[in-house]
């Protein structure tokens, strides 16, 4: 498979760097965690279950099927929902990013795997709705929003992560053919002779960028800057291959601790701006924001059936997206479990077990208002480096790793 | 350079982390000095397969791709 080497600092030679090999995931880590921090900055930090949520319910709306949405509090369109903008714009920089880099293909997993997609996502919509946050909002976002309630939906997270982690070894040995049988894939790029995937993924930057454009003629900046990140977080997303599950699984499974530092960067760095805006607007409710009333209960019940969906899913919502954009079907169905669980859970599930609960089981804190923002930077940064400490002994031991 | 599997596991059309979980097992199942042919078709495995081979210790022969298939060719060292 050798290939003449492009000249150094031409533009062929920045093509192979930027397209040719998978970026290190804590490249993807920073980038995106400034990214974040300006969505924070335009509006509300990065979030994903929120923009699946309005996909679904318009879905769902306009099949007739479940009528979401009321003369008081109209159903926002997904073309005005700056979530589910954010992740469209997300998929289609997925899609971009496989296609400049030739690696898209309509990848066709056995069909347990895809019944598994299914069940996975569907089981992210419902603990994503009962936890009120996902890997995003309650993980990468939550903790640089220093809420309380974000730890304990991350124990919830890795508790289900273990959990089908175990399952998938148990269904390989006693069930192989689950994950076995016929598999096909299309459209790949072909190594013998040029490719179109580089000029359709060009071509579709420059649909992300016209429906920037769009906004911007429409005087909405807003939407321009969502739109533009979205973009942005899709295609840096697939070329370092983000993968929130990775980074949770990883230390159960080879013990590699790329995927959890990678993540850990990208928390690092949201949090240092994520911090300076909430300090810079003490006693305002933009303090509040991404702190969410799950604590405990809801947040360690939501985390662990999150987390047991996105393992057998093989993508958390963000990794649904971006794998999606690739091309593995697998995870389309992953998407459709949620795009259904999401509204059905929210609208039917949610507001009984919330009304059941006590006050007691479902707050909000922000941890700064107990602590102070020393305190609560101490809390955080301490579990990142212990976090740190342990993966990277782990790794050196294998004393978790499985395989 | 052609290289003579013993053994081929084919895990085109699957996701992370199934190929890497497959390897693992089946590396179990081979004898020592024999080489392993994987078939895959997820982008991922291109770091993934040398990475477990450098942490587990067995020999990541080479690479290749034909299409959309990725072949690596593995030799079990222990």
């Amino acid at each position: 498979m050798s290939q003449s080497e492009p000249e150094k600092g031409g533009i062929k030679h920045l093509y192979k760097i930027l397209f040719g090999n998978t970026w290190a995931m804590w490249i993807g880590g920073i980038l995106l965690g400034v990214g974040n921090i300006c969505l924070f900055i335009v509006l509300k930090p990065w979030g994903a279950s929120g923009g699946i949520l309005n996909w679904g319910q318009n879905i769902l709306n306009s099949l007739g099927l479940v009528k979401f949405g009321s003369a008081e509090a109209a159903l926002p369109a997904v073309n005005a929902h700056p979530y589910a903008i954010l992740c469209f714009l997300m998929l289609l920089g997925a899609f971009a990013a496989a296609l400049l880099s030739k690696e898209f293909a309509l990848r066709f997993a056995p069909i347990g795997e895809i019944i598994k997609g299914f069940i996975g996502g569907a089981l992210m919509g419902i603990g994503a709705i009962i936890g009120k946050s996902c890997t995003i909002g309650g993980f990468f976002s939550g903790w640089p929003a220093l809420s309380l309630g974000a730890i304990v939906f991350t124990v919830g997270l890795v508790i289900g992560t273990y959990a089908a982690l175990r399952y998938l070894l148990f269904e390989m040995e006693k069930f192989p053919k689950i994950s076995s049988g016929k598999s096909a894939s299309f459209l790949a790029a072909s190594t013998k002779r040029a490719s179109m995937q580089p000029l359709i993924g060009t071509i579709l930057l420059i649909v992300g960028i016209i429906i920037a454009l769009n906004f911007n003629k429409a005087g909405n900046k807003a939407l321009v800057c969502y739109v533009l990140i979205g973009l942005f977080f899709g295609f840096v997303c697939q070329r370092s291959r983000f993968c929130i599950v990775r980074a949770l699984r990883e230390p159960f499974m080879t013990g590699e601790s790329s995927a959890p530092i990678g993540v850990m960067v990208g928390i690092l760095v949201s949090m240092f701006g994520f911090v300076v805006i909430k300090f810079m607007a003490a006693g305002t409710p933009k303090e509040l924001i991404w702190v969410f009333p799950h604590f405990w209960l809801p947040a360690i019940l939501g985390g662990i059936i999150f987390g047991v969906g996105m393992t057998l899913a093989g993508g958390c919502i963000v990794g649904s997206l971006w794998r999606a954009g690739e091309g593995h079907i697998k995870l389309w169905a992953s998407l459709l479990g949620m795009i259904i669980a999401l509204p059905l859970t929210a609208k039917y599930i949610s507001p009984p077990f919330y009304k059941a609960l006590p006050a007691g089981l479902k707050q909000q804190i922000y941890l700064p208002h107990k602590i102070g923002y020393g305190g609560a930077l101490l809390v955080f940064l301490a579990i990142i480096l212990l976090w740190y400490l342990f993966v990277r002994w782990n790794e050196k031991t294998g004393k978790f790793s499985a395989v | 350079m052609t290289i003579n599997a013993d053994h081929t596991l084919d895990c085109s059309g699957l996701s992370c982390p199934m190929p890497i979980l497959k390897l693992a097992k089946e590396m179990k199942k081979i004898e020592v000095g024999k080489v392993l042919e994987l078939l895959a078709t997820d982008p991922g495995s291109k770091r993934d397969v040398p990475a477990w081979c450098d942490k587990t210790g067995h020999e990541f022969i080479e690479a290749a791709e034909d299409g959309g298939t990725l072949k690596y060719y593995v030799r079990r060292v222990k």
